[in-house]
C-alpha cells in the first residue's frame, strides 16, 4: 500500500514523499506512533491465533469447542480494535507497542486437504475401462438370473393348473 | 484514534482537522480507496469467520475439523492485509481471488484414483457392450 510519513507544520502537513499522492484526492492522515501501536495490537492478537493453530497441530489432534471459543474471543478482541481506528474518543495511553517476533514455521498455512481426506481418497478404486465393463456383465448376468427365474415361474404356474 | 482526512497540495497536505494534531507532530499518510479497501477486507474476513460459527451445530464437534482450516484460512489473510499495510507489494484486496497464498493446491496431493475419474479419449471410445 502507498503510505508516507509527514510532519505537522503550520496547520499543514509536509508530506515525505508527496510523489506517491499526485493521483490521489482523499488521504487519511493517523498519528505515525498511535497507529504503529493499533498495528502492532491486532498482530499481538493474530500471532496468538496462530500459536492456537500451532498447538492444535502439535498434539495431533483435532480441535475442540474450547480453542474454538478462545480463538473467537480473540477474533472480536480484533474487531474491537478495528472499530477503535475511527474512534476519536478511544486514546491510547499507554507506551505499549508490540512488535511481532513470531517464528514463521508457526505461521505455516496448511491446506485443508488433511490426511482422512487422504485416507478416504486412497480406498476409492481407480475406475478403468475393465472395471466398467466388468460391472456391466455384472448387471447384465443379474438381469439374465432374474429373467430366467421368472420364465421358470411362468412355467410353473402353467403347469399347475 | 486521532484521525483526518486531506487533500493533496503539491508538496503540502491540508487536513480537515488540523487542531487534532499536535505541531511538529509525525503522521502518517495513506489513500483513503486503498486503505478502506484493506480495511473493508479484513472485516469481511472476520464476518466470515463469525459466519462459520454461527452455522456450526454445537453437538457435533468432529465437524470443527472441517471448519477449522477455512477459520485459520481467513485468519491468514487478516494477517496478510496487515503485513500490506506497511509493504510495497500490489494490494490483495483488489482482486477477487488472493495470489500469494502459500497453500499448496490439493492437485499435487490428490491419489491417482481422483485423477483417473476425468474422461479421456480413449475411454470415451471404449465401448466393450455395443
Amino acid at each position: 500500500m502507498r503510505y508516507s510519513y509527514g510532519i505537522m507544520d503550520q496547520r499543514k502537513i509536509l508530506l515525505y514523499k508527496p510523489q506517491l499522492f499526485l493521483k490521489s484526492r482523499d488521504l487519511l492522515v493517523f498519528p505515525s506512533a498511535d497507529f504503529r501501536n493499533w498495528h502492532g495490537d491486532i498482530k499481538e492478537y493474530l500471532d496468538g491465533l496462530f500459536q492456537i493453530d500451532f498447538q492444535e497441530m502439535g498434539k495431533r489432534e483435532p480441535v475442540n469447542f474450547t480453542e474454538l471459543n478462545l480463538a473467537l474471543g480473540v477474533l472480536n478482541n480484533i474487531t474491537e480494535e478495528l472499530e477503535s481506528l475511527f474512534d476519536r474518543e478511544n486514546v491510547s495511553l499507554l507506551p505499549y507497542h508490540y512488535l511481532s517476533t513470531l517464528d514463521e514455521k508457526y505461521k505455516k498455512p496448511r491446506s485443508p486437504y488433511t490426511s482422512d481426506m487422504r485416507r478416504v481418497d486412497l480406498q476409492v478404486p481407480v475406475i478403468s475401462p475393465e472395471l466398467k465393463y466388468k460391472h456391466r456383465m455384472e448387471m447384465v448376468e443379474e438381469a439374465n438370473r432374474e429373467f430366467t427365474r421368472a420364465l421358470q415361474e411362468k412355467k410353473m404356474k402353467k403347469k399347475d393348473p | 484514534m486521532r484521525v483526518s482526512e486531506g487533500v493533496p497540495r503539491g508538496r503540502v497536505a491540508e487536513v480537515y482537522h488540523p487542531e487534532l494534531f499536535q505541531e511538529n507532530e509525525e503522521v502518517i499518510i495513506f489513500t483513503r480507496e486503498e486503505f478502506n479497501r484493506t480495511y473493508t477486507s479484513i472485516q469481511r474476513q472476520l464476518d466470515y469467520i463469525v459466519k462459520v460459527d454461527l452455522h456450526l451445530d454445537r453437538s457435533e464437534e468432529w465437524k470443527l475439523m472441517g471448519y477449522w482450516p477455512k477459520i485459520m484460512r481467513s485468519v491468514h489473510r487478516i494477517d496478510r492485509d496487515m503485513d500490506l499495510i506497511f509493504k510495497k507489494e500490489p494490494l490483495q484486496s483488489y482482486l477477487d481471488a488472493y495470489l500469494y497464498e502459500h497453500i499448496q493446491s490439493s492437485q499435487d496431493q490428490v491419489p491417482v484414483a481422483e485423477r483417473e475419474l476425468i474422461p479421456t479419449m480413449e475411454a470415451s471410445h471404449f465401448h466393450p457392450l455395443y
